[in-house]
């Protein structure tokens, strides 16, 4: 898949023009462009800065044919108002992209073309783009963007006077996140970006991620410790943080253009000093102000400040490494072998002579990296006999083998999910502990550890 | 014939709840997601050493999985085995009077597949695929 980088955040307008002028006051810049995107019945205004560019979206004045983008955007700005609204993630090659995203289990829909003429000057851009669902994205919207139009297609936005107020660049964008594990999963695992930093504050119960696309931070923010209650629910664009030459002259710059701006003040990365624009000029987005001074590049400026630490890699207290073997009921194991071997030429595992009970009772056949279980429980207080008694016979239980069934057992109760105390596997298997089907989905799911395995609880 | 137990399938009412088991608690990686709509199903594929663990949410009321939902609720649905040729598996089959649902072969999210009536296996849902990358790749994009 083709380097990812962030080409351009979206927010969500409902009178661009009073946003336009906003922006423009708030950054320093006239527009690269103002236009309509005549496919999705919607208009927009262009910023293109340093590194990125800024999108001011809202509703057109006639509905387009591809109702995704203006239906969508219409819902949102019905229920919340402006706000920030999308992050557009670049790539060279959307539908490799669309591609390799699904594989990895992330719902991206089908790349389309769109364009967009400027207004002004009656220039064309165009482009091809896809959306990830929701769902996929935690909530936070994404869609991924290959530009089929020259980079100067879009001129950097002019500057407005010559007194290096002006917004250079993207600092970074921020996500808020009440499911941190979701979110790290997300873009880690599934949209593979590079996470450069996983840091909590405690004194301020956060935890913060900080994901690299290019030279632009996305920041997913979320509490120290993850709430039971965060877990699914969904993300939030939050906030953009602009990166100025001289925090001083452009705090001065907005408040005079009647912007509410705070003091410069240090920020949390030493070296560095930040301000809070407030008020309907950010159009719903918390925006904060950041200059970088020559400190904020030495080494030291990236260790952890105060009581603040950085997250290990994950590492977890045990793992599951097979499938070991599959448990069908039946009312006579010997001859649903027998069975079994004439329609799917399995034949019987050398493991199954291992065991005590006769072969009306168990037969295990050899499916090669598991074993196939035929087990007709004699014993009527045996659940599986209450399962061939109520369900007949049919699928009954999975055995996972896991490289510390003591680790595991822990693991899972402290998790909440209920397991029993170890005992002998299923004959032949070694130890086992089985887990409660309230946590998995129904399934009798017993947990073994081999008895050759070297780890041992 | 059989060459390994592919996966097993497990029917659930929602993918994202299972996940947090499955996934999260249980720590099995999550590796394909996808809507089969012609099956009325959503399916997750979670790797498991040289097998899988499949989850199957019912995207409709009036396909198999649904019924096995709405009669059994949640649970162990059905188990599958890797073939060298799953046409040939169902000629062979067919010749030897094996009950099938299927008497073509189909493209699920295993890849080429077909499933065994379960009265054929002790009430057992058997399913047979043939992993085709290219035609999983061709249903992905």
């Amino acid at each position: 898949m083709s380097e990812l980088t962030l080409d351009h955040v979206v927010i969500a307008v409902r009178d661009l023009d009073s946003a336009t002028s906003d922006y423009s006051t708030l950054l320093g810049r006239r527009p690269s462009w103002r236009g309509e995107h005549p496919t999705y019945g919607t208009r927009n205004t262009l910023f293109r800065i340093d590194n990125t560019y800024l999108e001011l979206l809202s509703l057109g004045v006639v509905k387009g044919k591809d109702r995704r983008w203006g239906g969508e955007l219409e819902r949102y700005l019905e229920q919340r108002g402006d706000g920030l609204y999308a992050l557009a993630i670049g790539t060279d090659d959307v539908d490799h992209t669309a591609r390799e995203l699904r594989s990895r289990g992330v719902d991206v829909l089908d790349p389309a073309d769109g364009d967009g003429v400027d207004a002004v000057t009656g220039a064309r851009r165009s482009w091809r783009n896809a959306m990830m669902s929701p769902k996929s994205s935690s909530g936070a919207r994404v869609f991924f963007i290959e530009h089929r139009s020259p980079p100067d297609a879009l001129p950097m936005a002019e500057l407005l006077d010559d007194h290096g107020s002006a917004v250079k660049r993207m600092d970074h964008a921020v996500v808020l996140s009440a499911d941190m594990e979701a979110s790290r999963r997300l873009w880690a695992d599934q949209l593979g970006v590079r996470l450069a930093l996983d840091r909590t504050f405690p004194e301020r119960n956060t935890r913060i991620l900080f994901f690299r696309l290019g030279d632009i931070t996305i920041e997913i923010s979320g509490g120290a410790a993850q709430s039971q209650e965060g877990i699914g629910k969904p993300d939030r664009l939050w906030g953009i943080a602009w990166g100025v030459g001289s925090l001083e002259a452009t705090a001065a710059r907005i408040r005079a253009a009647g912007i509410d701006c705070s003091d410069p003040r240090p920020g949390i990365k030493p070296g560095t000093l930040v301000a809070t624009a407030r008020g309907p000029q950010t159009h719903g987005v918390a925006t904060l102000l950041i200059e970088h001074l020559p400190e904020s590049f030495r080494p030291e400026s990236r260790a952890p400040q105060g009581h603040a630490y950085d997250n290990a890699p994950e590492r977890r207290a045990f793992a599951p490494t097979a499938l070991r073997g599959v448990t069908v009921t039946s009312h006579d194991a010997a001859t649903s072998a027998d069975r079994w071997r004439a329609t799917l030429g399995l034949e019987r595992s050398p493991v199954a002579a291992a065991g005590s009970l006769p072969l009306s009772e168990v037969v295990r056949l050899d499916a090669f990296n598991a074993t196939i279980e035929l087990f007709h429980p004699a014993d009527p207080h045996d659940p599986a006999a209450r399962a061939l008694r109520e369900r007949g016979p049919g699928m009954y239980s999975i055995a996972i083998e896991v490289d510390d069934l003591s680790a595991a057992i822990s693991d899972l109760r402290a998790k909440g999910v209920t397991v029993t105390e170890i005992g002998d596997g299923t004959e032949g298997r070694g130890r086992s502990a089985i887990v409660d089907r309230a946590a998995t989905n129904g399934v009798y799911l017993e947990l073994i550890q081999r008895a050759d395995s070297a780890s041992s609880g | 014939m059989i060459k390994k137990v592919h996966h097993v399938g497990v029917v659930v009412r929602d993918i994202d709840q299972a996940l947090r088991f499955w996934r999260d608690t249980l720590g099995l990686s999550l590796h394909k997601t996808q809507v089969i709509e012609e099956q009325g199903v959503r399916a997750a594929l979670l790797s498991l050493g040289t097998s899988e663990i499949e989850l199957l949410e019912p995207t409709v009321t009036d396909n198999g999985v649904a019924r096995y939902l709405e009669k059994r609720g949640e649970g162990l649905h059905h188990v599958c085995f890797e073939v060298d040729d799953v046409e040939a598996s169902l000629v062979r089959l067919q010749e030897r009077g094996t009950e099938m649902i299927d008497q073509e072969t189909r493209v699920g999210l295993a890849g080429r597949i077909c499933f065994l009536h379960p009265s054929a296996l002790d009430g057992a849902l058997v399913e047979l695929c043939q992993p085709m990358d290219d035609v999983v790749t061709e249903i992905a994009g």
